[in-house]
């Protein structure tokens, strides 16, 4: 038996609103991405939704500075003041600004709209990737392992695309069919990744499922079923897949912090 | 410069906390915060038992992987090797606390991350870190890995064994683990000082 | 990897735990912009001062480190024998208690009509409350005589009440729990074995030694700073070590070997050691034949005492007892059974610890390199004031005053005389006279830092002693359970916040500690001697206290062995030299040995005289009753009795005791580790609720509480309801007839399982608010 005088810093790190950011960080770079997709197809809706990518990004700036307990000092000047190109973090900030200058811009409609549409979606994908490189550079957390990279943004996709279903945007189901199956496939891989891994992993996927384990499954389920319901309630199938990924993913962060092994 | 370690010998210690109390004094720690804590396990069965008292802190890893995750260069690694935290530059984002292996990072209420120092304010002025100079049985050691005559050196050289927590990490801790009962074997990897 | 398993969760438990402590992240004051993070403490400028430790009653020396006006941390210092630099946990931490909001502030006077416990007071002026209690002592001497009134005192300040102001009063029932609830077993042996008090410092010649006994006696656990140093050294050079304990002890876990033994059966054991050495020849012949008489008696009495005889008695195979009392002999007189401190166990204490020394005479060790070096006290003259009208003999840790004569015909004496032979003043024997009015009533106390309710057995009984007297003071710094049942409490000023008396060490270098205040006391606090003169005063024994000052007072007293006060806050302590080995008495033609025949008596004629047994004999413990366990108790490494658990550093690093199970047993009982019981003893008597800790260290006929938890009081907001409290537990005790120790080992306890477990409030809160 391990007892402590004491404690060491094993509890969860990120909290809720943490979990919120992890969230509200993929709508954002997915409607960006959305928004640059559409600047290159010279949609005329990509002025509108800019705005909206433009109120989502700037949002989660904001969580982000209100979830830190450092609001006060104003130090994530240092963010930017930096070159920290090791850290998802650092990448994230220029990610989520870059996005935010690029989709004002797009609003705006002024100057070179083929620009910004390429910046933006060099931006967008910057903001999509870094929160799973931001898991996976963790070599001490065994759940979130290196499949994260890919799970994150393609769930994140599931997301934006499941909202937009609700739009009825018929020309996005493709890409959301896609995402969506390579989200469930991605998780089941996560699975049999962990179970076939080394000794810690199985460890890992253990803890996992003993708090996560059915939530998790039924996350993919929702995901699985949106396929199903895709062509006649494309509106429920939007809803299923955006609760089933959001709730994958939040898990993954949120179990994912322990360090399940005594030392 | 220097390179600065610490060395446990877990053969002396007896898991009195001294040393994490002198800890909390001198460094301010926060209620319900560690920068040190003892880790007390037992193995075997009546009568052929063993008790492993094992404090446990930053390690000031040699590649430490809370540093480079960090978005501000808040987390530093400073020339005399110790792993730091400049709390002015902290965002208090938590990367480096996902990041480090052994949990010794945690969230200062004052909006920063904090950790063991090294008592770096102390061995500034000459002085021992104020875990090292208290311990009752005088199991720690410290000093400069680069001068064959510091303590720890001299502690690292007569140890019969010595450990390092998760090796496999290949993180280079700094903190050295002298004499781990024998019973207390096979999950620790020994390292060649 | 079934354990690993197990361990897995554990850890997932401890994150929770984690967790329920670190909420609070987030900033805990108001926003500033601005501001930066705030400037550590010692980036501030730091002065220091000379102080001694309080949390314990070694003495470490320290220096106490302020800054703006508030003490943020003491340190040892290299020039203090006691601390030589280093402190322990409890010492480190006790600058917490300073700042304990819970702290007595002004003194306070029970409200008119309320009865004691009520705990319903009302604050009053220090003249007022020092009026009250001259008053009411008066009273008491003019209806009952000055003896009615007793002192009990423990703590560095408490000279001034159970020896300054008894004497001058003139009452002899003035005692301390450091004596029959602690060390007056192995004090009177010694006293009747080599004419010497053991002292505070126990002088084993750790440096020195080679092989190490220790029976009980739990260093690691027990942290006495100086005492776990040196263990420590000794063990690094080589030393081996023998732990005899019934649980696996910190100790236990460095020993080479441990001897799970019985629990009771030691003096057993003893005799088979002594019965091995003499049959085989193993003692130190010359050491005997020039040090010690009664050698022959002695041989002739053990004959019987085989390893085979002791082997079904004290559980232990003969064969390892015989290797022990043999390696004892081959690395002998730099071998040493160390007296333990607390020996207060069975009730046959005085001959348990009599074997024990004998064990250590046999192997020539006392006065040698390696065994027990010869500890003096420093020089050092009391204040000059009017003889006492009664000399005080209640004692201490650092030696009872062992006497047989009364001092002063004209005062009776003790109310606790004639129970036992060794005539120390036996604080719970003091008890029963409140209660019974025999031999004559005792009608009023003045409690000087004891804890009443958690220090002496049979808690039911003290509180209907409390409730029969006319006057009942209690000097304190906390609002501790039996503190909140006094008529008058006075607020003592921390140990950082005033002088004391000088303290004296008796110790291979003899040495003088200094106390100085490193702040000014906080609220409406005052310090001891402070409380004591005005108190004096009021009691017309002004002439006792005719400084003005303590510090006119220390340095009379210095300026007398030609230091001076000046000269002693530059240093701290003052050191003088010693006589540590038989040597150097030799060199000088003296003995150290202050017995009748002025060497180690094996034979105590005293003892034969008094009817006593002259050798030690075996008593088998009482029988633990079926369906019950014997209630084992020790020490946290990280609290002091029951005086640290509102201190919220200490109470973070161990906040609740756990009753310790056998895994057999609590398998048996269909208990898992967590848990939470009741524990009721054979009296009825229940306590709780407290977490089982199941484990393999400890046998199973016996359960183990660390001392000290259990509050029950609303005043200590952490303290109140953590754990639970072995003294409630101990409503019984064995009096040993020759020294007046309490054995408090003959409790009997049950686990009662399906205790709720207790709901606390969060301690990362109560300690937010301690914070310095
Ligand atoms: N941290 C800390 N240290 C302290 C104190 C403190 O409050 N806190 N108090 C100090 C004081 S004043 C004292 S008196 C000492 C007390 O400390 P010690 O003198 O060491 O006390 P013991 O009662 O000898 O030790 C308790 C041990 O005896 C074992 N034991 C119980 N019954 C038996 C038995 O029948 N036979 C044998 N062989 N062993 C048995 C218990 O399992 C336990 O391990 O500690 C001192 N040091
Ligand atoms: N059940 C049980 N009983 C025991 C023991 C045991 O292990 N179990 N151990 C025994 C032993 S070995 C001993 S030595 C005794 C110790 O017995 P005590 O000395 O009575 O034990 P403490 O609990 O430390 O109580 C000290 C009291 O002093 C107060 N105090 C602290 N600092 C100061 C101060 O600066 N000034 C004043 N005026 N008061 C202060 C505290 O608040 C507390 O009320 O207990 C004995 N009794
Ligand atoms: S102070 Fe020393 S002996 Fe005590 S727990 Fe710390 S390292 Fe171990
Ligand atoms: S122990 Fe953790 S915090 Fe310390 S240097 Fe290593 S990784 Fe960084
Ligand atoms: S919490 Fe502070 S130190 Fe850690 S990574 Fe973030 S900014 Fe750097
Ligand atoms: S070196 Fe200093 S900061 Fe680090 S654990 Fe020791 S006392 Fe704490
Ligand atoms: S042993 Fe510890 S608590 Fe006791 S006086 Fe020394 S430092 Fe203080
Ligand atoms: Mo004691």
């Amino acid at each position: 038996m391990t007892t402590f005088y004491g404690l060491p810093n094993s509890g969860a790190f990120w909290h809720w609103p943490t979990l919120i950011h992890f969230l509200v960080v993929a709508l954002a770079g997915g409607t960006a991405l959305l928004v640059a997709v559409l600047a290159f197809r010279r949609d005329l809706a990509a002025r509108r939704y800019a705005l909206v990518a433009l109120i989502l990004v700037v949002l989660d700036l904001l969580l982000l500075w209100a979830e830190s307990s450092a609001r006060f000092r104003l130090t994530h000047i240092w963010l930017f003041l930096g070159f920290h190109p090791g850290s998802a973090m650092w990448w994230g900030a220029w990610g989520l600004t870059g996005s935010a200058a690029a989709s004002a811009l797009i609003a705006l409609g002024w100057g070179p709209r083929r620009f910004w549409a390429t910046l933006l979606l060099m931006t967008a994908t910057i903001t999509l990737l870094y929160p799973g490189l931001l898991l996976a550079a963790n070599n001490a957390r065994p759940l979130w392992t290196p499949l994260l990279l890919a799970f994150v943004p393609v769930t994140s996709l599931v997301i934006v695309l499941g909202g937009v279903l609700l739009l009825r945007w018929a020309w996005v189901k493709p890409w959301f069919l896609a995402a969506s199956l390579s989200s469930v496939f991605l998780g089941g891989l996560y699975l049999v990744g962990l179970a076939v891994g080394g000794f810690e992993a199985r460890q890992a996927l253990v803890h996992f499922w003993e708090h996560a384990g059915w939530l998790f499954l039924v996350g993919l389920g929702l995901m699985l079923s949106a396929v199903a319901l895709l062509r006649r309630f494309p509106a429920l199938a939007g809803l299923a897949a955006f609760a089933g990924a959001a709730l994958a993913r939040t898990l993954i962060v949120e179990v994912g912090q322990f360090q399940p092994f005594g030392l | 410069m220097a390179r600065y370690a610490m060395a446990i010998d877990l053969a002396a210690c007896v898991g009195c906390a001294a040393c994490a109390v002198a800890c909390k004094l001198e460094n301010e720690v926060p209620s319900g915060e560690h920068q040190l804590w003892i880790r007390m396990r037992e193995e075997g069965i009546f009568p052929d038992l063993a008790v492993l008292y094992r404090p446990e802190q930053c390690m000031h890893c040699d590649r430490p992987p809370c540093v480079p995750v960090c978005p501000t260069g808040a987390s530093y690694r400073s020339e005399d090797g110790l792993v730091l935290v400049d709390p002015e530059k902290c965002i208090a984002c938590g990367a480096c606390v996902a990041a480090c292996p052994y949990d010794a990072r945690f969230f200062h209420p004052d909006g920063y991350v904090g950790k063991c120092t090294f008592c770096r304010h102390r061995i500034q002025g000459g002085r021992l870190p104020a875990c090292v100079e208290t311990c009752p049985t005088l199991c720690r050691t410290f000093g400069d890995l680069d001068d064959p005559d510091s303590d720890v050196s001299i502690a690292l050289r007569e140890a019969e064994r010595i450990d390092i927590l998760r090796a496999d990490r290949g993180t280079k801790p700094k903190l050295y683990y002298l004499n781990t009962p024998p019973a207390f074997g096979p999950h620790l990897e020994e390292v060649a000082s | 990897m079934k354990l690993r398993r197990r361990e897995f969760l554990k850890l997932s438990a401890a994150s929770v735990g984690a967790l329920a402590l670190g909420e609070q992240v987030g900033a805990s004051s108001l926003p500033n912009p601005l501001a930066r993070v705030p400037a550590p403490w010692y980036a501030t400028g730091v002065t220091q001062s000379y102080s001694i430790c309080e949390n314990c009653f070694w003495k470490c020396g320290i220096t106490a480190h302020v800054a703006g006006g508030k003490v943020f941390k003491v340190e040892g210092y290299q020039g203090n024998p006691k601390s030589r630099g280093r402190l322990c946990p409890r010492g480190q931490g006790a600058v917490a208690q300073v700042y304990d909001p819970d702290r007595l502030k002004h003194p306070l006077i029970r409200v008119e009509g309320t009865a004691r416990g009520e705990g319903k007071y009302r604050t009053a002026s220090w003249d007022e409350a020092l009026d009250y209690i001259a008053d009411h002592m008066l009273d008491i001497k003019d209806r009952y005589g000055s003896e009615s009134m007793a002192f009990f005192g423990h703590c560095s300040g408490d000279s001034w009440f159970v020896e300054y102001l008894p004497g001058a009063w003139g009452s002899p029932n003035a005692a301390k729990p450091s004596v029959s609830l602690c060390t007056t077993p192995r004090e009177t042996a010694s006293q009747w074995t080599f004419g010497r008090p053991v002292g505070g410092h126990e002088p084993v010649d750790w440096e020195n030694t080679r092989y190490i006994v220790l029976i009980g006696h739990h260093i690691g656990e027990d942290t006495h700073n100086t005492q776990l140093q040196d263990f420590s050294l000794a063990l690094a050079s080589g030393a081996k070590l023998v732990v005899v304990d019934p649980r696996f002890s910190t100790a236990a876990s460095k020993a080479d070997r441990w001897l799970p033994i019985r629990p009771g059966t030691d003096t057993a054991l003893l005799l088979a050691w002594l019965n091995v050495l003499v049959d085989e020849e193993l003692y130190d012949r010359d050491y005997l034949d020039r040090y010690a008489v009664g050698f022959d008696e002695l041989a002739l009495h053990v004959k019987k005492f085989t390893p085979e005889w002791a082997a079904p008695i004290t559980d232990l195979p003969a064969e390892a007892i015989r290797i022990v009392a043999r390696e004892l002999a081959a690395h002998a007189p730099e071998a040493v059974i160390p007296p333990g401190r607390h020996t207060v166990w069975y009730g046959d204490d005085t001959q348990r610890m009599r074997a024990q020394y004998l064990v250590n005479a046999l192997l020539g060790n006392v006065g040698r390199p390696g065994g027990f070096y010869i500890a003096q006290p420093p020089y050092l003259e009391p204040y000059p004031h009017p003889p006492f009208v009664l000399e005080p003999a209640a004692g201490g840790c650092g030696g009872a005053e062992v006497t047989t004569e009364e001092s002063n015909s004209d005062f009776r004496p003790a109310a606790d005389r004639g129970k036992f032979f060794a005539r120390t003043t036996a604080i719970q024997e003091l008890i029963p006279p409140m209660i019974t009015g025999e031999p004559y009533p005792i009608k009023g106390l003045i409690a000087y830092g004891v804890n009443l309710f958690h220090s002496i057995p049979n808690v039911p009984r003290t509180k209907e002693a409390l409730r029969e007297l006319d006057l009942y003071v209690a000097i304190d710094v906390m609002p501790m359970e039996h503190v909140m049942w006094a008529d008058v409490i006075l607020p003592e000023a921390s140990y950082l916040e005033r002088h004391d008396d000088l303290v004296a060490i008796a110790h291979k270098t003899p040495f003088i500690e200094l106390r100085t205040p490193a702040i000014e006391p906080l609220w409406d606090s005052k310090p001891g001697w402070w409380i004591a003169r005005e108190l004096g005063i009021r009691l017309g024994l002004e002439a006792y206290f005719a400084w003005q000052d303590i510090e006119e007072y220390l340095d009379r007293r210095l300026t007398a062995i030609g230091s001076s006060l000046e000269q002693a806050k530059q240093v701290g302590t003052l050191i003088q030299k010693g006589r540590p080995y038989l040597e150097d008495w030799e060199a000088r033609n003296r003995s150290p040995f202050g017995t009748p025949s002025g060497k180690i008596e094996l034979y105590s004629e005293t003892f034969a005289q008094n009817g006593l047994d002259p050798l030690p004999v075996y008593t088998p413990p009482e029988e633990v009753p079926q369906g019950y366990y014997r209630l084992l108790y020790g020490r946290s490494p990280v609290h002091t009795f029951a005086r640290t658990q509102n201190n919220w550093i200490l109470m973070e690093m161990h906040g609740e005791n756990a009753v310790w199970v056998s895994v057999a047993e609590a398998e048996r009982q269909g208990l898992s580790n967590g848990d939470y019981v009741w524990l009721e003893n054979q009296d009825g008597v229940r306590e709780g609720p407290v977490q089982v800790y199941a484990t393999e260290r400890i046998r199973r006929d016996c359960l183990y509480l660390v001392h000290g938890f259990g509050h029950k009081s609303s005043s200590l907001a952490i303290a109140d309801g953590r754990g639970a409290s072995d003294n409630a537990l101990q409503t019984r005790y064995t009096l040993d007839p020759i020294s007046g120790g309490a054995g408090l080992r003959n409790n009997f306890v049950k686990l009662i399982p399906g205790a709720p477990r207790p709901r606390h409030p969060n301690l990362a809160r109560l300690a937010r608010e301690r914070r310095i």
